[in-house]
C-alpha cells in the first residue's frame, strides 16, 4: 500500500520565498518526501518559479509571481492518489576514492575515536551507497548520508586553514567532498580524482541533489592516471 | 570588447555585477549581483541601458581609473567624493571621460556603496549566465590595481550627446540610523520572548561585513533551549542567529544554505537600505505583516 505524504507545512519567508517543512529529522523516509515534493514543484509551478533550494527537511521555493497554496494543496493529494506512479529520475554516480596516507589527514584520528582500524574505516565508508540529501556550504559541496554509525567522529575543534580541492572528508552523520580549496573542519580521509566544480565546463558540477554515491577504493597510482587524463 | 579604463589605484574592494545569478542555488551558488538594486538600477535608467547590464560596485570608495577611451559614465549609490582630473563630478548625472582622463572615487560620506556604470555597461565574461563576480566560487576577475575594465563594441555603447540623470528629490538619501521591515523567520519561535523582543524593539549596530554577511551588535538573542537547527536554504537577507546570540545578515554573495537559526528575514524592498549601512550605523527591524 502507498503511504499518502501530508502537505509540508507552508510558510512564507518573504515576498518572493516560500518555505514548505517536512518533519525536522534526518531520515530516508523525509529524503524521499522532499525530492517527491521538489519535483512536484518544479512540475506544477514552472514559470512562476526561479529556483528551488531543497534541503534535509525543507524546500524552499524562490518565485517572481505569487502562488496559490490551496491549489498545490489540491495538486499535491490529487497526485498522490493517481495510479500512475510517475518515478523521479535519479543517477547513480561511482566515485573513485584514494585512501592513501597522503591524502587521509585525519586517518589517525578517526582511527583513535572509532577504535577501528585502517582497513575497516575504509570498508565501512564504503560500504553503501549514500545519497546527496543538499549542496552548499561552497559551491557544489554535496552533503552525503547516512554514514555507518561507527564512523560517526566529531569535526575538527579547529577547522584546518585550508583543504584541497576534491578531499574527502566525515563528520557526524555524514561525509563530503571539498569541491574548492577551502577552510574546513571534517575529517579528512581520502580524495577523489574527480573534478566536482568547475565553472568551465558544460556541465559545471559533478554532484546533484537527490544522486545516490557510491565510493570505490583505486591507488595511489590509479589517482594519479585518472587525474592526469581530467574528469 | 572595448577596453575602457585601466585601475590605477586599488580602493577597499570592487567587483562587476549585474542582476545576479538565477538558478544556481540548488548548487550551492548564490545569486550575487547588486547589494544596493536601487542605485543600481539607477544607473542603467539614467544610461538609457538594458536593465541586465554590468556595473563596477565599489566598497567605500579608494579607487582611481584612468580612460583608455572616451565614454558617458554614471555614478551613483552612496554621497562620495569623486572627481575628473581632479574637478568634483556630480553623482547621479552622466559625464563625460576623455581619453586620459582621471577619475578618482575618493571617500564616501554617507552610505559605502557605490556603482561605477558606463554607457551600454562593462563587460565581462558571462559564467553560468551571468557577470556577476563571486570569488568564493572562483567566477570572476578580481579587479585589482593594472586591470582594465573593458566595455562593449556596439551602438547602445556609444557616448551620449546629452546629459541625463535623476533629480536631486528622486535620489536616494542614506541615513545613519535606517528601519527595515522583516518577516518572522522559520526559528522565530524558538527564541526567547524577550529576545524575540529586543529583535523587534531594539537597534544594532553595525560593527563589519562585505558582500557575504553583516555583523550587527546589540542585543544578545538567545534560544529558549540550546538546540541544534538541521542546516536549510537561507538568502539576501536571512538574519541567523550563531551561539554567541549576535546576529548576522546574509547579503547577496552568502551561502544558500545555512545551520543557525533564523530568527527573521528583511524585506526584499529594503535590502538596498541595509546594504548602504555604515560601520556603527544602525537599525531596527519592524515585523511586516504581509
Amino acid at each position: 500500500m502507498r503511504r499518502i505524504i501530508n502537505f509540508p507545512h507552508t510558510m512564507w519567508i518573504s515576498q518572493y520565498t516560500v518555505r514548505f517543512a517536512f518533519n525536522e529529522v534526518i531520515s530516508q523516509e523525509n529524503f524521499q518526501a522532499v525530492q517527491k515534493f521538489n519535483w512536484f514543484l518544479q512540475k506544477n509551478l514552472q514559470h512562476k518559479l526561479v529556483e528551488t533550494v531543497a534541503s534535509y527537511h525543507t524546500v524552499t521555493a524562490y518565485i517572481h509571481q505569487k502562488i496559490d497554496i490551496k491549489c498545490l494543496q489540491k495538486q499535491w493529494l490529487a497526485m498522490q492518489m493517481s495510479t500512475t506512479n510517475e518515478e523521479i529520475p535519479s543517477r547513480h554516480l561511482q566515485i573513485p576514492i584514494c585512501y592513501d596516507e597522503e591524502f587521509a589527514l585525519d586517518m589517525q584520528r578517526v582511527m583513535d575515536y572509532t577504535r577501528l582500524t585502517y582497513e575497516e574505516v575504509k570498508v565501512m565508508h564504503m560500504s553503501k551507497a549514500y545519497l546527496v540529501y543538499l549542496i552548499g556550504f561552497l559551491p557544489g559541496f554535496p552533503y552525503l548520508g547516512d554514514l555507518h554509525e561507527q564512523l560517526f567522529v566529531p569535526r575538527l575543534k579547529k577547522p584546518r586553514k585550508s583543504v584541497s580541492a576534491s578531499s574527502v572528508g566525515i563528520g557526524g552523520a555524514q561525509t563530503g567532498i571539498y569541491p574548492l580549496d577551502s577552510p574546513g573542519g571534517w575529517n579528512i580521509i581520502g580524495k577523489t580524482p574527480f573534478t566536482l566544480f568547475d565553472v568551465h565546463e558544460k556541465n559545471s558540477f559533478l554532484f546533484s541533489l537527490g544522486d545516490q554515491v557510491q565510493f570505490y577504493e583505486i591507488t595511489k597510482q590509479e589517482y594519479s592516471e585518472i587525474k592526469s587524463k581530467g574528469v | 570588447m572595448k577596453p575602457l579604463l585601466i585601475v590605477k589605484k586599488q580602493g577597499v574592494y570592487g567587483s562587476m555585477q549585474d542582476q545576479g545569478r538565477y538558478g544556481y542555488r540548488a548548487y550551492g551558488i548564490p545569486r550575487s549581483g547588486p547589494m544596493d538594486k536601487v542605485s543600481f538600477q539607477a544607473a542603467h535608467y539614467i544610461l538609457n541601458n538594458d536593465k541586465n547590464q554590468t556595473s563596477f560596485e565599489v566598497f567605500i570608495g579608494g579607487f582611481e581609473f584612468e580612460a583608455l577611451t572616451g565614454g558617458t559614465y554614471v555614478l551613483t549609490g552612496a554621497q562620495s567624493e569623486c572627481c575628473v582630473n581632479g574637478v568634483p563630478v556630480e553623482m547621479w548625472k552622466t559625464f563625460q571621460l576623455a581619453q586620459g582622463d582621471r577619475l578618482t572615487i575618493k571617500n564616501v560620506s554617507c552610505g559605502s556603496i557605490v556603482y561605477l556604470t558606463p554607457k551600454g555597461g562593462f563587460q565581462t565574461a558571462q559564467i553560468l549566465a551571468s557577470n556577476s563576480c563571486f570569488p568564493l566560487g572562483t567566477i570572476g576577475d578580481s579587479v585589482r590595481k593594472g586591470s582594465i575594465l573593458y566595455g562593449h563594441e556596439t551602438e547602445s555603447s556609444a557616448s551620449m550627446p546629452f546629459t541625463r540623470g535623476l533629480y536631486a528629490p528622486f535620489r536616494p538619501t542614506f541615513k545613519d540610523a535606517i528601519t527595515v521591515s522583516v518577516f518572522k523567520g522559520p526559528h522565530f519561535d524558538l527564541f526567547t520572548e524577550e529576545s524575540q523582543q529586543q529583535l523587534l524593539q531594539h537597534s544594532f549596530q553595525l560593527t563589519g561585513g562585505n558582500r557575504m554577511g553583516y555583523y550587527l551588535k546589540g542585543s544578545v538573542l538567545q534560544l529558549k533551549e540550546k538546540k541544534d537547527i538541521l542546516s536549510e536554504a537561507t538568502q539576501f537577507g536571512t538574519i541567523q542567529v550563531p551561539q554567541n546570540g549576535e546576529p548576522i545578515v546574509l547579503m547577496a554573495d552568502a551561502q544558500t544554505v545555512g545551520g543557525y537559526p533564523i530568527i527573521a528575514t528583511i524585506h526584499e524592498e529594503d535590502l538596498h537600505k541595509i546594504a548602504q549601512m555604515r560601520v556603527f550605523n544602525t537599525v531596527k527591524f519592524a515585523l511586516s505583516e504581509g
